[in-house]
């Protein structure tokens, strides 16, 4: 029924199984559309920016007093435009403030505004039971079940939960010995370093990696994080097309034939910066070319397997054992475990060597405090619970769940003609909206039906293509699934734009024909 | 009113109503205030309701141009 887009396969013989994307365009006029609500909400941005400098209207902004009015100015205000006047308009859609734990389904704390976004007030009441499809909650370890919870809440009572210290200083616990070895397990490789946050975890490793003289090559799309400590290394960055193997192997060609820029030395190393699952596009990376360039050109490969580990391959070992190879064709395995193992902080997997030298010269190892032991239970326990090491097969009944669910989800959304983007079997459904106008109704309509979803907009995407991100779970019933694609939000909201080729079915009215989907 | 017409107009009441709501989607209404709506319709409707006067007053002068240039009225 739909077109699936091969996105030009180079070498497709490295892949034992079909490789799916899809990145769908929309028809033209929905580009026209989406111009034509920008330049509407610039103009009346325009016109609301004049009315606050005139005094015609209250400024709710920050400003600086009177007797600084001639200084060098504070608060630079033209720069702030679009903050001001398209991101506030529909700030109620971010940072709403829950108040249980983050799992299938989740309580909201309501929350209303009088003067349009600029002051919230919380009315006291909960929203309760709100389908949760925007937590990072794929294998469902997000849970407060008292049986599961049992170790750790042992350790929590044996060792309290502060730390005080770095893992330098006295901050090495024999939890996180423990989990370093588990994690090495785990990922079939030498030795493994934990960390308190994942987004350090990224940001102040690549700098202990490279330096100067050094190439980083990094994919389009890559998170802040990456982004963030490739700069703050210092080595020179250059950038090529998302999953685009042409693209990579031009750079590198580039890279060896002319070397560093002007003296034409040899590059000290070339690193190559991917993720596993890209969290805004849904797309997974195209391992076995890149580890086929990464081999030929002789340059190093480091993965960021945040969204990945525990969502994809056979018993949850992320990208490596989807694409069936080896760990050890990767050089430097990274992940966090805030998406799938219901936790937070980050690992660096690799090498012993590799790992022992970011013991000594990580500035995350050094300085940041370390993980807090009672976290670190929970990751050991979910880990093991992933392996089979705690004598049940529910760690691999979660991550079947979540194939199933994925798979249920993506299809049905596809057949009802929604364009997503994204590869088949990643747990990350972004659903495109392309729109400014229906950035807020979608996330609006869609909490009034009691779904809490996560709508995306510039700069976090294209200015032109706004999406909202759908996050599937493991813990997530058919049921709820059903809900989700099926609310009548979806249609009003959705079908005034796209004809799509997929399904020719649908009128103009509002309710979607419930669709049987055959498994 | 019989419960039939009712009905009609109920159901016609909705579709329109949904249309201004993908109008108000498409052109980013949605996000704006009350009055910066009002303000975006009585322009969009006083320029349309222009054009449509204006073509009004002129068809008859751009019929006979037309027929005219067609040679088939002198």
């Amino acid at each position: 029924s739909f077109f699936p887009q091969k996105n030009g396969i180079s070498n497709g013989t490295l892949y034992k199984k079909t490789f799916i994307e899809h990145f769908e365009q929309a028809p033209m006029y929905v580009a026209v559309f989406t111009f034509v609500g920008f330049a509407v909400g610039t103009i009346f941005g325009y016109l609301r920016d004049f009315m606050r400098a005139w005094g015609l209207e209250k400024r709710n902004i920050a400003a600086e007093r009177e007797q600084q009015k001639d200084f060098v100015p504070l608060y630079q205000d033209f720069e702030n435009f679009y903050t001001r006047n398209l991101y506030l308009r529909i700030r109620d859609n971010w940072n709403r403030p829950i108040c249980s734990v983050p799992g299938p389904q989740f309580d909201l704390m309501e929350r209303v505004t009088d003067d349009y976004n600029w002051t919230f007030r919380f009315t006291g009441r909960t929203i309760r039971n709100v389908i949760n499809m925007g937590s990072y909650n794929y294998l469902g370890f997000a849970e407060t079940d008292v049986n599961a919870l049992k170790t750790v809440t042992i350790e929590l009572k044996k060792y309290g939960t502060g730390v005080c210290s770095t893992r330098q200083e006295m901050g090495t616990l024999d939890k996180h010995v423990e989990l370093e070895k588990l994690v090495a397990k785990f990922l079939g490789v030498e030795d493994a370093m934990v960390f308190g946050m994942g987004f350090a975890t990224n940001s102040m490793n690549i700098p202990a990696l490279v330096g100067k003289g050094c190439l980083i090559l990094s994919d389009e799309l890559n998170h802040t994080s990456l982004v963030l400590g490739a700069r703050l290394s210092g080595a020179t960055i250059r950038i090529f097309k998302h999953n685009n193997m042409q693209s990579l192997e031009k750079l590198l060609r580039d890279a060896i034939i002319h070397g560093q820029p002007r003296t034409h030395r040899a590059w000290r190393k070339i690193i190559i910066l991917v993720e596993g699952i890209y969290s805004m596009e849904g797309s997974i990376v195209r391992l076995p070319e890149i580890v086929s360039l990464k081999n030929k050109y002789k340059a190093y490969l480091y993965l960021d397997e945040a969204h990945s580990i525990g969502a994809v391959g056979a018993t949850g070992r992320g990208v490596v054992e989807y694409f069936g190879m080896s760990p050890d064709d990767v050089d430097v395995l990274m992940g966090t475990f805030t998406k799938s193992f219901g936790a937070a902080g980050g690992y660096i997997a690799g090498k012993k060597g590799l790992v022992d030298f970011l013991r000594t010269h990580s500035h995350s190892a050094v300085y940041a405090t370390s993980m807090c032991p009672a976290v670190a239970e929970q990751i050991i326990r979910a880990m093991k619970c992933l392996m089979g090491l705690d004598g049940t097969t529910q760690g691999l009944q979660r991550v079947r769940q979540l194939e199933k669910n994925t798979r249920y989800f993506r299809r049905k959304l596809h057949e009802m003609g929604f364009i997503i983007y994204g590869n088949d079997d990643s747990p990350v459904v972004p659903l495109l909206l392309y729109m400014p106008g229906k950035i807020g109704a979608f996330a609006r309509r869609m909490l009034e039906k009691n779904i809490g979803v996560v709508v995306v907009g510039f700069p976090a995407t294209p200015i032109t293509e706004s999406r909202a991100r759908f996050c599937v779970s493991a813990a997530h019933t058919r049921e709820m699934l059903d809900t989700v694609s099926t609310a009548d939000v979806l249609g009003d909201v959705e079908k005034s734009s796209f004809p799509l080729e997929s399904s020719g079915e649908r009128g103009y009215l509002s309710v979607p024909k419930p669709l049987v989907l055959s498994w | 009113m019989t419960e039939s017409s009712a009905m009609a107009l109920g159901s016609a009441w909705k579709q329109m109503s949904w249309l201004y709501y993908q109008y108000l989607l498409v052109t980013a209404l949605y996000m704006l205030e009350p009055w910066e709506r009002t303000v975006f319709n009585s322009m969009l409707v006083s320029i349309v309701g222009m054009a449509l006067y204006t073509g009004y007053v002129f068809m008859p002068q751009h019929i006979m141009a037309i027929l005219h240039y067609f040679e088939i009225v002198q």
